[in-house]
C-alpha cells in the first residue's frame, strides 16, 4: 500500500515507526504528542497518561474546563458525521449534556449518531487504543485530527472522574446492538472493557434501531455559552453539514434543533498521491526506503500524482540519476538532488521540468446552494451572497475556498459581522485574530459594497454574517492548537478574491432592493393611486372618470422590468416569470438575460418563448418590438431543486433604453463566466486520467499491519 | 382691514379649482398636478400695500409623477370631499380629528398628524380660505387675556355674551376660542392704552399679581411660546379696529426674535394669510441684546443651535433693517442669551417698578 498521510506532522507516522518520528523534521507539536503516544502504543516506553495530558494538554483540546468539554463533542461528532459519510447515510446526531455533580464541574455527555456502527471487535481499539484512526493515511480532505480522537476523551474522562465511557453500538448485520464499557488502566496505559453484553436498542418509539454508535461519558468540565461553547460549536457544523440532523439538548433541558436540509451527502472524496511540489525531504526519504518499486522512474511515476510517464524520465534526467536507480538504494545527497528537480531547481537543458497540477477530485467543497441552505437556517434573514472558487494549488496541494455572506435584519447593524471559520468543514473556533481566513476579511473595503468598516480595514460592521471555508488537503495551522490557519499568499488571495467577488454580489443585492422599492412604488402608482385621483376628482366635479392611458406613459416613461422567483408546491418546481412593460412613446427592442442555478444541477421547463444559452448559467432571450403600451411575458420553471434553493433570479438586458427592474448587461462579466466556463471543461477532461491512478478512499483509508484491520465497516473483519 | 371669504360657496368653488387642475391634467394624458408657492423663506417678500411679509412668485408643482406626491394629491381630494361635507352639515373638525376620520379613506389616508396639518396649509394657501373657513380648528387652545377690555363672545346656544377681561374673570383671565372672527367674537369697547404680549407664564402672572395692567391701563396677553393663529388674529383685529399699539415682552434669545417676526411681520407657514394675522406696527419690548449688558442680567451661553439660528435670520428679509441686524448681531458678539425672569435678579417688583416703566417710556407708552 503506498498511501501517505495528509497533515506535515502525521508524515512520520506512516507505519508507526519510532526511528522515523524522531527525525529532525519531525519534531513540531502534534507530530510530538503523536509520537509519544505512538511510544506509549507500542509499550517502547512508559509514561503516566496522566503526565502525558498533563504535559500536552493544550494541543490534545484538555487545557481548560469549558474547552474540554467542547473538545469531547468536537471528537464525538466529527467521528459521527465521517462515518455517516464514508458509508453515505445522511447523519442524524443527537448531543446531550447534564450536570452529573453540580459541585464538583462534572459534565456527563451523550452523543448519538445513525452511522454504521462500529463492530463489536473494533469498539475497543477504538476507544481505546490511541491512534486507531483511519484517516492519517491518505492524502485527501478530512475532517482532520484535531486531538488524538476518540480515545483522548476516554482517557480525560477516566483521569477526571474516574468513571469508564459507555459505548453502545449495532451495525445492521447483527440483530442486537454491543453495550460496553471502556476504561483505561492507567498502571498498565492499557484499555480495560467491562460489562460487555449484547442488548436489543430500541429508539424512543420503540422501533428497533437499525445502526449507530452511542457514547456516554462522565468527565470533569465546564458548559457555558458565546462565542466559544458547544452550542457555537454544533451551530456551525451545522452550517457547514447542511445534510446533517443535528439536535443538542443543554445542561439546562433547552432543546435545540437543526433540521437537515438538503438529502445530498457531501462529494465522496478521492484519495491522491503526494504532488512533487508539496514534498519535503524527509517525507521523499522514508518514501524511497519503503518502496518496493525497482527503478526510479517508475517509483516516480506511480507514487506522486501529475508526474507523467515523460515527466519522471525528465526528472531523473535534471537529478543526474539514471532511470533504473534502485530508489531503496539512492543515497542521501541523490534525494537531495530529486528533491531539487522536484522544484524546479535543477532543470533539463534550461527548461524546468513540467508536472501536471494534481488533481482536484479529492476536495469536496460544501458547494454554494448547500452553504446558503446552511446559512439560512440557524441564521433568519433574507440574502445570502456565496462564492466557491475553482480548486487552485498551492505548493503542490490542492485547495479551494467558498465563501458566504447573509445579510439582513435579523442580526445586530452595530456590532462587527459574525466571522464563521471552517477548514475542511470543521468550525474554528478560537484565535480569530491571528487567522489567515480573518485577515483576507479584514484587508477587503467593505464600505463600497454597503458595510460599514472604520477607515476601511479591519472586520465590518452590519447586520451580517461572513462564512469561510477552506478546503485543502494540505490545511495549515499556525501552532498544534489548530485553530488558526498560517498565512499563505496564495490561499490569502484567493480567499481575498472570493470576499471582493461576494462584496459585490451584496451591492448588486442592495442596489437591486433599492430599485426593486422603486419598481414597486410606481407600480402602486399607476395601479392604485391614479385610478383613485381619477375616480374622487371626477366624483368631486361630477364629471365622468377620464382615461388614464397617456398619464400613465408620462408618469412612468420608463421600460419596466418585473420579475418574480417563487416556490410552487404543487409542482415543486421554482416558478419564474419576467415581465416587460413599455411605458415609453417608442416601440423598443431588448435581449433579456437571466440567470439560473444550471451548475447546480437545476433543470429549465415550460420555457415557451425558447430563447438560447449565452453562457454556462446565463439564458437570454429576444424580445422585438414592444410598442408603447405593451408588455412581454417570459415564464419558465426551474425543477430538480429544493425549497430555498433559488430565490431571487437577476434579470439583465441588452439594448439602448434603461431597463427599471433589471441591469445592463455588462459583457465583461459574460466573458468571464464563459471562460471560467472553459477551464472546468478542460479541467473534466484531465479528470479521467488522474482517477486512475488515485486509489479509492476505502483502500487507503485503512489501518493495516499493527491491527491487521481492513474495514471499520460492513462487520466482516 | 381685508375682507376675509367666509363664504361656503366661495369655498367650495376655490377648492373646485384645485381638483379642476388634476382633472384636466388627466384629460389631457399628462400627469395631475397641484400648483402652490414655495413656501420658504426665499420666497416671502414684503407686501407694501399690506405691511406684511407675504409668499412671493415662486410656485411649486406638485406632480403625480412620484408615490409620495400622487398620494399627497390623493389626500388633498379627501380633504376637499370632507369639507364640503362639512361645510353642507355645519360641522367642524379639529385637524387630530381629521387624521383619524382619514382612516376610512384606504389609500389616501395620512401616514401622520403633520401630514394632515400640512395638507390643510397647502389648501389655505392655493384657495386664499381660512383653515376657519375650511371648519378646521387647530389642537392648541388660545390664549389668556386680564385687562379693562369688553368682548362679545357667541356661546354655543347661539347668544351672544358680554365679557370682561377685568372683571368677569379670574386670576387666569378670559380665554380665546379658537375662531376669533367677526361671527364669534366682537370687539365692544375698552379703556387701554396698549397691549402687551408676553411670552412666559410665569411673566404673565407676575404682572397680574402685581397688578401691572391696572397700574398702566393696559391689556396683557399670555402668548404660550410660538402664539397660536387666533392670539395673533386678535391682537390684529383690537390693533385694527381700536387702534391699540402692541408691544411685546419676550425672553431674549433668537427663538423669541422669531415669535416677534410672526407676530409683526407673518411666519414663513402662513405668509398666505399675513395679511389676517401679522400686526405690522407691533413693537419689540425687550429682552434685547442691550438690556443683557445695560441690565447686567444672568445670562446663558449661546448654544450651536441659537448661533445657527440667529445666523439664518441675518438672512431673514423680516430681520433686514438695520436695528434688528445690530440686535441679532451684537447677540452674537455677546455670545449670550438672557430669560425675561432673570430681571428677578433685582426682585420681584423690578421688572413692574423699574425695567417695564424704563422701556414704555423710551417707547414713549407711559
Ligand atoms: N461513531 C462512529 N461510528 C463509526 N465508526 C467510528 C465512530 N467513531 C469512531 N469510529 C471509527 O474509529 C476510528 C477512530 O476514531 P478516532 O480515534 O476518533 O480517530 P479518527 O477520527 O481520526 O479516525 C475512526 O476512524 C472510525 O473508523
Ligand atoms: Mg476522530
Amino acid at each position: 500500500m503506498n498511501a501517505i498521510i495528509q497533515e506535515p506532522w502525521a508524515m512520520g507516522l506512516g507505519r508507526l515507526r519510532p526511528d522515523v518520528i524522531r527525525t529532525k523534521e519531525d519534531l513540531g507539536g502534534v507530530r510530538h504528542v503523536a509520537g509519544i503516544a505512538e511510544k506509549m502504543a507500542s509499550n517502547q516506553k512508559q509514561i503516566a497518561i496522566s503526565e502525558f495530558f498533563e504535559k500536552n494538554k493544550h494541543f490534545l483540546g484538555f487545557d481548560s474546563l469549558p474547552r474540554s468539554i467542547i473538545t469531547a463533542v468536537k471528537e464525538s461528532v466529527d467521528n459521527s458525521l465521517d462515518a455517516c459519510e464514508e458509508a453515505r447515510i445522511l447523519p442524524d446526531i443527537k448531543v446531550q449534556i447534564t450536570k452529573a455533580d453540580l459541585k464538583k464541574d462534572i459534565l456527563e455527555l451523550t452523543t448519538e449518531d445513525n452511522g454504521p456502527g462500529i463492530p463489536q471487535k473494533s469498539i475497543e481499539k477504538v476507544f481505546g487504543q490511541l491512534l486507531f484512526g483511519s484517516r492519517f493515511h491518505a492524502i485527501r480532505q478530512s475532517r482532520g485530527q484535531q486531538g488524538i480522537g476518540i480515545t483522548g476523551v476516554v482517557m480525560y474522562s477516566q483521569l477526571t472522574t474516574g468513571k469508564p465511557t459507555h459505548v453502545l453500538s449495532k451495525i445492521a448485520s447483527e440483530p442486537t446492538a454491543v453495550s460496553v464499557k471502556i476504561g483505561l488502566d492507567t498502571r498498565k496505559n492499557k484499555a480495560v472493557k467491562s460489562e460487555q453484553t449484547r442488548i436489543i436498542w430500541e429508539n424512543d418509539d420503540l422501533t428497533m434501531k437499525e445502526h449507530g454508535v452511542r457514547v456516554t461519558t462522565k468527565m470533569k468540565g465546564k458548559y457555558q455559552r458565546g462565542r466559544q461553547s458547544v452550542f457555537q460549536y454544533l451551530r456551525m457544523t451545522s452550517i457547514v453539514n447542511p445534510h446533517a440532523e443535528i439536535t443538542f439538548v443543554d445542561p439546562d433541558g433547552e432543546i435545540y434543533h437543526w433540521p437537515r436540509v438538503t438529502e445530498k451527502l457531501p462529494r465522496k472524496v478521492d484519495a491522491i498521491k503526494p504532488h512533487p511540489h508539496g514534498i519535503e525531504l524527509g517525507q521523499l526519504q522514508r518514501m524511497c526506503r519503503e518502496t518496493s518499486d525497482s527503478r526510479l522512474s517508475v517509483f516516480l511515476r506511480q507514487n506522486f500524482s501529475g508526474v507523467s510517464m515523460r515527466a519522471a524520465k525528465e526528472l531523473c534526467e535534471a537529478a543526474e540519476l539514471d532511470v533504473s536507480t534502485k530508489p531503496k538504494s539512492m543515497k542521501p545527497d541523490d534525494i537531495r538532488a530529486m528533491l531539487e528537480a522536484f522544484q524546479g531547481e535543477r532543470d533539463v537543458g534550461g527548461k524546468v521540468v513540467k508536472l501536471l497540477s494534481p488533481p482536484t477530485n479529492c476536495l469536496s467543497p460544501i458547494e454554494e446552494m448547500l452553504i446558503k441552505k446552511g446559512l439560512s437556517k440557524t441564521i433568519d434573514s433574507k440574502f445570502i451572497s456565496t462564492m466557491t472558487r475553482a480548486p487552485t494549488v498551492s505548493h503542490g496541494n490542492p485547495f479551494q475556498v467558498e465563501v458566504g455572506l447573509i445579510f439582513g435584519d435579523g442580526m445586530a447593524a452595530d456590532k462587527p459581522v459574525e466571522v464563521l471559520r471552517f477548514a475542511n468543514r470543521v468550525p474554528l473556533m478560537y484565535q480569530q485574530g491571528g487567522c489567515l481566513l480573518t485577515k483576507s476579511i479584514e484587508s477587503v473595503d467593505w464600505r463600497q459594497y454597503g458595510l460599514d468598516q472604520a477607515g476601511g480595514r479591519g472586520v465590518p460592521k452590519g447586520p451580517a454574517a461572513i462564512l469561510v471555508h477552506l478546503a485543502s488537503t494540505n490545511v495549515q495551522f499556525t501552532s498544534e492548537a489548530k485553530e488558526a490557519l498560517s498565512d499563505n499568499e496564495v490561499v490569502f488571495e484567493e480567499t481575498r478574491k472570493a470576499m471582493l467577488e461576494m462584496g459585490r454580489g451584496l451591492r448588486k443585492h442592495l442596489e437591486k432592493k433599492k430599485k426593486m422599492a422603486k419598481t414597486r412604488e410606481k407600480f402602486e402608482l399607476i395601479n392604485d393611486i391614479l385610478p383613485a385621483i381619477a375616480e374622487k376628482s371626477a366624483a368631486i366635479l361630477e364629471r365622468p372618470v377620464p382615461d388614464l392611458a397617456g398619464s400613465i406613459t408620462k408618469i412612468m416613461s420608463a421600460v419596466i422590468c418585473n420579475e418574480t422567483t417563487t416556490w410552487n408546491k404543487e409542482t415543486k418546481q421554482t416558478d419564474v416569470s419576467i415581465t416587460l412593460f413599455n411605458y415609453t412613446s417608442r416601440a423598443r427592442s431588448y435581449s433579456i438575460l437571466v440567470n439560473w442555478p444550471e451548475r447546480s444541477d437545476g433543470e429549465m421547463v415550460g420555457n415557451e418563448r425558447g430563447g438560447r444559452k449565452e453562457a454556462m448559467g446565463i439564458w437570454g432571450w429576444k424580445v422585438e418590438t414592444l410598442e408603447p403600451g405593451e408588455k412581454a411575458h417570459i415564464q419558465y420553471s426551474l425543477s430538480n431543486l429544493e425549497k430555498g434553493d433559488w430565490t431571487e433570479t437577476d434579470v439583465f438586458f441588452r439594448g439602448s433604453q434603461d431597463v427599471i427592474g433589471a441591469s445592463k448587461l455588462d459583457e465583461k462579466m459574460l466573458e468571464e463566466i464563459r471562460r471560467q466556463e472553459q477551464i472546468l471543461v478542460e479541467a473534466d477532461k484531465e479528470m479521467p486520467a488522474d482517477k486512475e491512478e488515485a486509489q479509492p478512499t476505502f483502500d487507503t483509508g485503512v489501518v493495516e499491519g499493527d491491527t491487521g484491520q481492513t474495514t471499520l465497516f460492513g462487520g466482516d473483519v | 382691514m381685508m375682507a376675509r371669504v367666509n363664504d361656503p360657496e366661495l369655498t367650495k368653488q376655490r377648492l373646485h379649482l384645485v381638483v379642476e387642475e388634476m382633472y384636466d391634467r388627466i384629460v389631457k394624458g399628462e400627469p395631475p398636478t397641484m400648483t402652490l408657492p414655495v413656501r420658504t423663506k426665499n420666497n416671502i417678500g414684503f407686501d407694501k400695500k399690506l405691511g406684511v411679509y407675504k409668499y412671493g412668485k415662486k410656485r411649486s408643482t406638485r406632480d403625480a409623477t412620484s408615490l409620495g406626491s400622487a398620494k399627497n394629491l390623493l389626500r388633498a381630494l379627501h380633504v376637499v370631499e370632507f369639507i364640503e361635507e362639512m361645510i353642507e352639515a355645519g360641522k367642524s373638525s379639529t385637524l387630530r380629528e381629521m387624521y383619524y376620520i382619514s382612516e376610512a379613506w384606504g389609500l389616501g389616508k395620512f401616514g401622520s398628524q403633520n401630514e394632515s396639518n400640512n395638507l390643510a396649509e397647502d389648501l389655505e394657501v392655493v384657495t386664499s380660505c381660512l383653515r376657519e373657513d375650511f371648519k378646521l380648528r387647530p389642537e392648541e387652545d388660545g390664549a389668556r387675556m386680564i385687562g379693562n377690555v369688553t368682548l362679545m363672545e357667541l356661546n354655543r346656544k347661539g347668544q351672544w355674551m358680554t365679557i370682561n377681561a377685568r372683571d368677569d374673570v379670574g386670576d387666569s383671565g378670559y380665554g380665546l376660542p379658537y375662531n376669533v372672527e367677526i361671527e364669534k367674537i366682537q370687539l365692544k369697547e375698552h379703556d387701554v392704552k396698549f397691549l402687551m404680549a408676553i411670552e412666559t407664564g410665569g411673566m404673565f402672572d407676575r404682572l397680574v399679581e402685581n397688578g401691572f395692567d391696572e397700574e398702566y391701563n393696559c391689556g396683557l396677553i399670555h402668548l404660550k411660546g410660538q402664539p397660536a393663529r387666533s392670539t395673533r388674529r386678535i391682537m390684529k383685529r383690537m390693533n385694527e379696529e381700536w387702534d391699540v399699539p402692541v408691544v411685546v415682552f419676550l425672553d431674549g434669545d433668537p427663538w423669541s426674535f422669531r415669535i416677534f417676526a410672526s407676530i409683526a411681520y407673518g411666519a414663513i407657514k402662513t405668509a398666505h394669510i399675513s395679511e389676517y394675522l401679522a400686526t405690522p406696527s407691533a413693537s419689540y419690548l425687550g429682552i434685547t441684546s442691550d438690556d443683557i449688558l445695560a441690565y447686567d442680567l444672568p445670562s446663558d451661553e449661546l448654544s450651536k443651535k441659537d448661533i445657527e439660528a440667529l445666523n439664518a435670520e441675518l438672512t431673514d428679509p423680516r430681520f433686514a433693517d438695520g436695528w434688528w441686524q445690530d440686535q441679532i448681531n451684537m447677540m452674537l458678539e455677546i455670545g449670550q442669551k438672557a430669560e425675561q425672569q432673570s430681571l428677578a435678579k433685582y426682585g420681584l417688583d423690578f421688572v413692574t417698578d423699574t425695567y417695564l416703566p424704563e422701556k414704555l417710556e423710551e417707547m414713549g407708552l407711559a
